[in-house]
């Protein structure tokens, strides 16, 4: 999952975002494997609208911690430092070569590249890879229901104390072979293995989150510095071994700023004292003029593979009934919705986002989503429903847009006959709040950022029925279709079909997609576009942003 | 303080021999509170602000007639991709990156709009409502309890007094902004009993409670200086019960104090409205307040101020006028206070 959270207490975190760090120290220690071209020294400054969740990379799940992580803890795949969907491609990062997989597609097996050392000067051992698989399980790692636990034989055990490893995966430090069996085969195991909480970590590290403390990795950056929720600082591992694909870094100190105020962050960019805009923040509007004027040159749109949508759930009135659900599909006003997003949304309708595989070229099944909307059709349906006046409780963020758009999205249910009122909950909490099955959440704000590009991430996750989970369930819908859950399951565990030949899938996941929207499971909105935004200082010549995790920072470089 | 019901001796102890004068030229049989009316009535400048505050109530109670034969929007309709006539111009309400109009002087968006295209002026109204009628419910509860609490304790004293007192202490103990966002924020989900979380007097409970001490603990100083006064000991040899003494014999004298504290803490009660509103632990969306209007134009100031300068100035003027007010009637409630009164 990578959902993008802002902390609740905005004034508070204002207050704090006034401690200022020391930015403009340089270490000494420059990495002999820095790039010859531009200035392998210097420090640079990246701001965030919200803090990670936390830096432990077995802990971890949104985007600002992935961000931070990357360049600190490489996993033994990862992805090719190119701009846009070439960068989604795995590629070798610990291992030495793309992994063995048996027949069955239940058997992974390949090989730790030699002389690597952690950022202490430790030497890495293949079998450190274990340790950090059940470090995973053990704090848990909120994403290891999901890409681990299930995955992996044995990691249930582990997990439930009946064993004391995962029986699963067998490692050899003489020959630094792992191998690892899979309780089915999954087709985007590969990808699994690109997660931060599969990158090794020394024994002995403690089983609980380290966010203020992280543990070393082998990455070409270190984490020097941690005031929580106020800022990090990283700084180049001296003990980095090139890995090829992986580049070595430019600046000698990354520095990152925490503050909600992203109105301040975005005007220190614009007058250069932070070098970086976070790509998960919103401009706010009444900068985006300034902005397109004065720096046009360093700012543009990139695309990512996001999709944001309103969670109706199937089990509660009135989204039981699909004329309900229909309703508000067919009368939501999604260029609307844009414009609270500063136009940083393309409308429309289907589910996976348009840079996925399978997201249907056909036009949606209930009206254009560049329309407005159509709020008498939609209020006929209402009534048809039966539903018309039930009480619905909405749930949202407080951080801006996503309180915006719920703001929205409640004048528009009851302009159609439902009677809403608003629930807005700190950000922090609100994914687990709706996450818990006993709330029963009605309806409410809902967003995905890909984990990884293939369409079992959003399909596994949010849709399938073995999905909802009592805590920290991401299917808000509750959708629980046999159509879904076997085409689902069907496509996302063929071992054949990785990510790289997911072409061959694609019409089957566009069925599927499309017979999603026809059901009216999900009232998606848009899909989301991101801010690039830098300071001059920034040659963005050399800048790579992944749509996975955002920014490289070892590709952050001065002019 | 006025003393209704004590007796000329208590008067003359220990008052200043100017107030003795000020009193010897009273008309016979004047009461104290039409003698601070009078003290009032010749403070211009309070009563100029009392006046201003009257208005932005009666405006704020009018908020309905505006909405529906002025503006002709609710306070939480959308108009995002509407457009209006500007100087005979087609404007969208809210432009495609999402910057809202100003104020465009007209019966629509008179004050302009905000990011979701909800006209202003309405909300300014619907805003000011709902901050005045959780300032005052609150205004209610802290003055309630503070009384009952503060006589209960000076009164009886010993265990009660130290069991009551340890209570406003724990509540005190915490900084008023910390402790309204803790509670704002958890009720906010829970609601408190029948309440539900979004209605308005959640934040007006929560303000009225963390208020509680800053007002009981000087009306038990006081209650606690009356008790061994001799008309109490009069009124226990008469056989009055304590509940009676209480209400009859202490209530009355400490009336004026609980009055000079009401325009006060309607103030900080507003005030503190705003501050959880801003925060998300008042009163919540769509529901507006001028705390909630300014927090929702913060992200706009550079290019659209006047989303938080329309809701901050009337959150200004009514807070200034009430306490410039509120000193006015404090002063005149004052037996100290040198206002000359005519014959």
């Amino acid at each position: 999952m990578r959902k993008h959270p802002r902390s609740a207490l905005t004034l508070a975190l204002a207050a704090v975002s006034v401690i200022v760090l020391a930015a403009c120290g340089s270490s000494s220690k420059s990495s002999s494997s820095s790039p010859a071209t531009g200035k392998a020294s210097g420090s640079i400054t990246i701001t965030y609208g919200t803090a990670p969740d936390t830096l432990d990379p077995d802990a971890f799940q949104t985007t600002q911690a992935g961000e931070a992580d990357q360049p600190v803890y490489i996993p033994p795949y990862t992805y090719a430092e190119t701009n846009g969907i070439a960068g989604t491609q795995i590629i070798p990062g610990l291992a030495t070569a793309l992994p063995q997989i048996s027949a069955d597609g239940k058997t992974y097996t390949f090989f730790f590249r030699k002389g690597l050392r952690y950022s202490t000067g430790q030497p890495v051992h293949t079998s450190d890879f274990l340790t950090a698989v059940e470090r995973s399980i053990k704090i848990p790692w909120p994403l290891g229901s999901a890409f681990l636990v299930p995955l992996i034989v044995g990691a249930k055990d582990y997990e439930s104390g009946k064993s004391n490893t995962v029986s699963g995966i067998t490692t050899n430090d003489a020959t630094g072979q792992v191998t690892i069996h899979l309780t089915a085969p999954y087709g985007a195991f590969e990808n699994a293995l690109a997660f931060q909480a599969y990158s090794p970590l020394p024994k002995g590290t403690p089983m609980k989150d380290l966010s203020s403390n992280p543990p070393p990795g082998v990455g070409p950056y270190k984490f020097s510095s941690v005031v929580p929720n106020v800022s990090y600082t990283e700084v180049k591992n001296p003990y980095w071994t090139p890995i090829p694909g992986i580049q070595s870094g430019y600046a000698n100190q990354i520095v990152a700023k925490i503050s909600s105020n992203t109105t301040a962050s975005a005007l220190s960019v614009l007058n250069n004292s932070n070098d970086v805009f976070d790509w998960a923040d919103t401009i706010p509007p009444s900068l985006l003029p300034q902005i397109q004027s004065q720096a046009s040159d360093r700012y543009q749109k990139l695309k990512l593979n996001s999709t944001y949508y309103f969670f109706m759930n199937q089990k509660a009135k009135p989204f039981s009934s699909m004329l309900a659900r229909e309703a508000v599909i067919v009368g939501l006003n999604r260029p609307a919705l844009a414009r609270l997003g500063s136009g940083f949304f393309t409308p429309g309708c289907f589910f996976l986002p348009p840079l996925m595989v399978g997201h249907p070229p056909s036009s949606c099944p209930f009206g254009d989503p560049n329309s407005t909307g159509d709020i008498a059709k939609a209020k006929m349906l209402v009534q048809q429903s039966g539903m018309a006046g039930q009480p619905v409780t909405v749930w949202g963020e407080e951080r801006s847009p996503r309180r915006q758009f719920v703001d929205y999205y409640t004048s528009f249910l009851n302009q159609i006959g439902f009677k809403a009122t608003e629930k807005i909950i700190a950000d922090a909490t609100y994914f687990p709040t709706v996450g818990n099955l006993k709330l029963n959440a009605q309806t409410g704000f809902d967003d995905y950022n890909q984990d990884f590009p293939n369409p079992i991430d959003f399909y596994g996750l949010l849709l399938a029925g073995d999905a909802i989970t009592p805590t920290g369930n991401l299917n808000h819908s509750q959708v629980n279709d046999p159509v879904i859950n076997s085409k689902a399951n069907q496509l996302g565990t063929l071992f054949k079909l990785p990510t790289s030949s997911l072409g061959s899938a694609s019409s089957q996941w566009t069925t599927l997609d499309e017979y999603t929207a026809a059901k009216a499971y999900e009232a998606v909105f848009g899909y989301l576009e991101a801010p690039e935004f830098v300071s001059n200082r920034i040659d963005q010549s050399a800048l790579v942003f992944q749509p996975i995790n955002g920014y490289w920072y070892n590709t952050f470089k001065l002019k | 303080m006025a003393v209704g019901g004590s007796t000329g001796t208590e008067l003359s102890a220990g008052v200043p021999a100017e107030l003795l004068v000020e009193a010897a030229e009273l008309p016979a049989g004047i009461g104290p509170y039409r003698l601070a009316w009078r003290r009032l009535s010749r403070n211009h400048g309070a009563l100029f602000f009392g006046v201003i505050f009257l208005v932005i109530v009666v405006l704020c109670l009018l908020a309905p007639v505006y909405s529906s034969d002025i503006a002709h929007t609710g306070p939480n309709d959308n108009h995002i991709t509407e457009q209006i006539k500007i100087g005979g111009k087609l404007t969208y309400v809210v432009s495609t990156i999402g910057l809202p109009i100003g104020p465009t002087w007209h019966s629509k968006f008179f004050l302009g709009a905000d990011p979701n295209g909800r006209d202003i002026a309405v909300r300014l109204l619907y805003g000011g409502r709902n901050s005045l009628e959780v300032g005052a419910v609150a205004t209610l509860i802290t003055i309630v309890l503070a009384a009952i609490i503060g006589i209960a304790a000076g009164y009886f004293r010993g265990w009660t007094d130290g069991l009551l007192m340890r209570a406003l202490d724990v509540i005190w103990a915490f900084p008023v902004y910390i402790l309204g966002v803790a509670l704002g924020v958890s009720l906010a989900i829970s609601g408190i009993g029948p309440l539900r979380g979004n209605s308005l007097m959640v934040p007006a409970f929560v303000i009225g409670v963390v208020f509680v001490p800053y007002v009981a603990k000087p009306i038990r100083g006081q209650v606690l200086g009356l008790r061994e006064r001799e008309f109490i000991d009069a009124a226990r040899v008469q056989g009055l019960s304590h509940v009676r003494i209480m209400a009859s014999e202490i209530f009355p004298n400490i009336a004026s104090t609980i009055i000079v504290f009401i325009p006060l803490m309607l103030a900080n009660s507003i005030l503190l409205e705003a501050g959880l509103s801003y925060l998300g632990a008042g009163v919540q969306p769509p529901n507006p307040s001028w705390g909630t209007m300014i927090a929702d134009g913060v992200a706009n100031i550079p290019a659209a101020i006047h989303l938080v300068l329309v809701p901050g100035i009337m959150l200004v003027i009514a807070v200034l006028s009430i306490n410039v007010f509120g000193d006015g009637v404090r002063d005149a409630l004052d037996p100290r206070a040198k206002v000359r009164i005519a014959r």
